[in-house]
């Protein structure tokens, strides 16, 4: 209980300043598209420099907290997921805003999101310790398991046949291969100079996300204003609230598995909100209302991503090793004011490690908050006419995608991808697997090769990847996820709804 | 009509003439971008963005400069992106490590090698050390070589991949103390390699003295020796390679600073390298460089053409066996 | 299902089929074997699946997608067309500013529904173009530092 006695730091003028600057400024840089976490964190370094270590530290979690949550802003209205952690939002969120429904989407994420994150942040202090050595527990042979079980959700996530979604992996893993391979160097699939350097991830979600829709807004012709207006629903804080709480199966599995996938170094953050996604779709009774705007697509994915934030600090603090890219950076925030992270931080250290951690409690908090002010004002964008829409769509694509590494090569990439995606979708591909694979491919790969070399020089392969309980524990549930896929495309062939809204969208004159 | 166009290309042309002309008298008069080749977080982001902190300042460059981050495959990206992409303007800048691009150069299946950059300054020399969990049987050079000894090929050791500093360390290694190692690259650089060494995945690993200083901090790990000529002055207690009998150069220690594609004019080169080392050594940026642990080592361009002249020479030796 | 979407699924699976083969076929020729190892493993799924799916095509046994409408081919066109020019040449040849203004104009005139004839919604038009240009403008080039390619006006 001793990170009470640090409250009081968070509120004195000039750090409850900073952190309400932080939370601010990281949702609107989140809702920017190709802006991740990292990137955002890491454009926040240099104000740091003139802040002292807890100042600076205080700006830096606010921000990580609420560009997290912030994502989700894009992700709902606009159907550009800002960062991987923002796919599954996609799904629903956005299904939910075409049908007026964006102010309840959005307050629905917001309010997910504070519950994750608080208890995310909570595991953070009550837990530190053991969480540390959980972390630890994961060497090449799990992670390579793990990737293989993302694959095996690949086939089920958010596509009306199983082949078709296995498939749209396989197109995923295979361009994740493109560019030069991490371990050995070696040139892979280099067929256009845009793609000598591997196609990067963030790009590749704005094109298979945001460029589909700008075609199918463009399918649409030019319609009469009639026909254009949308009736956004406002909707009351009060029922977002106690809807997430009804809600209560898709809060659990949301915030358990992105708090427990989340710790895991180099994994976590990417692909916690789909995991749990597809989890509690599985365990969900209206299974049929997934990817259609069922509220708890949305209320999972979000506490999971958020959930997420304060574990996967846990490695950072404890062990001085980052876990994520944007823990890596903000390692940086603190070594700039000469802080070493690790089991003593918080003997050194009390005064700043606690205060971080109270400031994303309440960042958490602060973010719910704005985020539910602004829900009504953003979830108006649903009332933009297609045509503005299309192109401003276009545009945040271009610039977003550009301003991730400076590069016209990503730029073509997305656009290529993303024209490619729309004929893919019109012939029942879905994007989600296909960027699942593009994320897991190099884990896989890059862990298989690795255990493999460790068990060249040690044991047999068979030893190392098939023997340890984390190892049977995770091809068990990798073997039971493949049967419950098998089965569910046995019993009940699934034909979408979604895809007859759309033909019914278009048939209208 | 034709006269017209005539006279407005002749006019065109003295344009972008005398703006050349000019570019160097003014440079720079936006901000310059600094292109780093590993992600945000790491050692070479990390030391980067603090000492170009100052750039804005007027006995510096005047203008901020940005850093921009292509991460992958070792660097490869980055510098490949750099040797052929990249403006030669001078408001395109990259940092380097030594002797990362010069080993994958050597290595081929790159576009670039030390005659397509123009060095400008060197910040800092961060040396390769050996590094074992807290916990490890091993207490110094000696009991690792003996523990290879008994089983070629099964002392497993991690380091930030193939061709950069710490794998260079490696062969070193393997070659003086005339063993053969399993050296496991990682995909997730030197956080990642540490990684693995902490939680026991692997028996040791090569790392950056200024991450295996702050892991040693905390507590995580034993730093058994320093790949260089010297001591460290963070690590005083930490004996050399060479004292512990193994003949080990400083060819594995990574030198990082700024370089500029070739093409860029002259007079900005010039103006840079005159600039540029003044702005690393600037009060507030040794302060937070050492703050984070990480040790500066300033050079002039003359200095940095020297060296990696030198170090193109010894890579080429040890690799050729390869 | 009627015919059209059948052949077009034929089509596209066999599209997709044939890129899984080019991706089979480097990767089973390519050197150094380790490092193609993966993708060999990936192609290999890869080629069966999209096997598997353009059979189903050719039996006309596809059930999901919904392929394409000549209707809806007539009105994506114009639209795809101007982003691909802007894409792939405009923002690159004229300046991300100027070339996403002018493409946001062209889009807008193409695709919104009030009436040509009248000058107010050429006005309108106009303005909403002025202001998405001096939104991107504010929040990439001010507040994030992100540097575009030169613009060809200023």
């Amino acid at each position: 209980m001793e990170f009470l006695a640090y409250f009081g730091e968070v509120f004195t003028p000039i750090n409850f300043g900073l952190l309400l600057i932080g939370t601010i400024g990281g949702l609107i840089l989140g809702a920017t598209p190709g802006l991740s976490p990292t990137m955002a964190v890491a454009l926040l370094i240099p104000f740091t420099f003139k802040l002292d270590a807890t100042q600076g530290l205080i700006l830096l979690g606010a921000a990580y907290t609420s560009t997290v949550a912030g994502g989700a802003v894009s992700a709902i209205l606009l159907k550009i997921p800002g960062a991987p952690a923002n796919i599954a939002t996609t799904l629903d969120g956005h299904a939910m805003a075409r049908k007026g429904q964006g102010a309840r989407a959005l307050q629905l994420s917001f309010v997910a999101s504070a519950i994750g994150g608080v208890f995310g942040v909570l595991l953070l202090i009550f837990l530190t310790p053991i969480l540390a050595q959980w972390a630890l527990a994961f060497g090449p042979s799990h992670l390579f398991w793990l990737a293989i079980l993302g694959v095996t959700v690949i086939g089920s996530l958010d596509s009306s046949s199983v082949v078709k979604g296995l498939l749209a992996g396989c197109i995923g893993l295979w361009l994740s291969t493109i560019g030069f391979d991490d371990i050995m160097g070696a040139q892979r699939f280099i067929f256009h100079s845009s793609v000598s350097g591997g196609i990067n991830v963030i790009p590749a979600l704005i094109g298979l996300f945001a460029i589909p829709q700008v075609i199918s807004m463009f399918a649409k012709g030019r319609r009469s204003l009639d026909a254009e207006v949308l009736t956004v629903e406002s909707h009351p804080i009060g029922e977002a609230i106690r809807e997430v709480f009804r809600r209560s199966r898709a809060l659990t599995i949301g915030t358990l598995t992105g708090s427990v996938i989340g710790l895991i170094p180099g994994v976590g953050g990417q692909i916690a909100g789909l995991v749990a996604y597809d989890q509690s779709r599985k365990m969900s009774s209206e299974r049929e209302k997934f990817g259609t705007g069922h509220s708890e697509g949305v209320i999972a994915a979000e506490s999971a991503n958020n959930a997420m934030v304060g574990p996967s600090l846990v490695p950072l603090l404890t062990l001085s090793i980052p876990g994520s890219p944007t823990a890596a950076v903000l390692l940086g925030g603190l070594l700039i004011h000469g802080i070493f992270p690790g089991s003593d931080l918080f003997d050194n250290y009390p005064d700043v490690a606690w205060t971080f951690i109270n400031s994303m409690l309440i960042g958490q908090i602060l973010m719910c908050i704005f985020g539910l002010y602004v829900a009504g004002l953003a979830a108006k964008v649903a009332r933009v006419p297609n045509a503005v829409m299309a192109a401003i769509v276009l545009g945040l694509a271009v610039f977003g995608s550009y301003s991730v590494q400076h590069s016209m090569g990503d730029v073509y990439v997305m656009m290529a991808l993303g024209t490619g995606m729309f004929f893919l979708e019109r012939f029942g591909f879905s994007a989600a697997p296909l960027v699942l694979g593009l994320i897991l491919g190099p884990i896989a790969e890059a862990n298989f090769i690795q255990g493999a070399m460790i068990a060249n020089a040690t044991s047999s392969i068979g030893e190392y990847f098939f023997t340890g309980l984390l190892n049977l524990v995770l091809i068990g549930t990798v073997v039971a996820s493949i049967v419950y896929s098998i089965w569910m495309e046995l019993r009940s062939r699934r034909y979408t709804t979604k895809e007859d809204a759309v033909a019914k969208e278009e048939a209208t004159p | 009509m034709k006269t017209l166009i005539a006279a407005a290309s002749i006019a065109l042309m003295g344009l972008t003439g005398a703006a050349t002309a000019q570019d160097a008298e003014s440079y720079p008069e936006r901000p310059v971008m600094l292109m780093v080749s590993y992600g945000a977080g790491g050692a070479t982001d990390f030391q980067a963005r603090i000492v170009t902190m100052t750039a804005g300042n007027e006995d510096a460059l005047g203008v901020p400069i940005a850093i921009i981050n292509k991460p992958g495959a070792g660097g490869r990206v980055g510098w490949n992106w750099f040797a052929t992409q990249a403006d030669a303007d001078g408001y395109t800048l990259a940092a380097y490590n030594i002797p990362h691009f010069i080993a994958q150069s050597i290595e081929g299946g790159v576009e670039y090698s030390a005659d397509s950059f123009e060095p400008i300054a060197n910040w800092g020399a961060d040396p390769a050390v050996f590094v074992v969990a807290a916990d490890s049987e091993f207490d110094s050079m000696q009991d690792v070589v003996d523990y290879a000894k008994e089983n070629p090929g099964g002392l497993t050791f991690s380091g930030a991949g193939l061709f950069v500093g710490h794998h260079i360390a490696a062969l070193q290694l393997e070659k003086a103390a005339g063993v053969k190692l399993a050296y496991i690259p990682n995909n997730a650089g030197g956080a990642g390699a540490m990684k693995a060494v902490i939680a026991g995945e692997v028996l040791g690993g090569v790392n950056n003295l200024s991450d295996a200083y702050r892991a040693r901090e905390a507590g995580n790990v034993k730093i058994l020796g320093v790949f260089d000529l010297e001591r460290n002055d963070f690590l005083p207690d930490v004996p050399t390679m060479q004292e512990q009998g193994f003949d080990i150069d400083n060819a594995s220690v990574n030198f990082r600073g700024i370089m500029a594609p070739k093409g860029t004019p002259q007079p900005i080169i010039d103006k840079l390298a005159e600039t540029v080392p003044a702005m690393f050594e600037n009060a507030r940026v040794k302060k937070q460089m050492e703050a984070g642990g990480s040790p500066m080592h300033v050079m002039t361009r003359d200095e940095v053409i020297e060296m990696w002249k030198a170090r193109e020479k010894t890579l080429n030796e040890l690799l050729s066996g390869l | 299902m009627t015919d059209l979407p059948r052949s077009q699924h034929i089509v596209a699976s066999g599209l997709v089929a044939a890129v899984g083969i080019w991706v089979a076929y480097v990767s089973y020729t390519s050197e150094p074997a380790r490092a193609f190892l993966f993708p060999r493993i990936i192609s290999t799924v890869f080629v069966a699946l999209a096997l598997w799916t353009f059979g189903k095509a050719l039996l006309g046994r596809t059930k999901v997608g919904i392929g394409l409408t000549a209707s809806a081919v007539a009105n994506i066109l114009p639209g795809l067309v101007v982003s691909l020019v802007f894409v792939f040449w405009a923002a690159d040849g004229l300046g991300f500013y100027t070339a996403s203004a002018i493409t946001f104009f062209i889009l807008l005139s193409l695709y919104d529904p009030a009436p040509h004839h009248e000058v107010k919604s050429w006005i309108k038009r106009a303005i909403i173009t002025a202001g998405f240009v001096v939104v991107m403008y504010l929040l990439f080039a001010m507040l994030l530092n992100v540097f575009t390619p030169r613009e060809i006006l200023f």
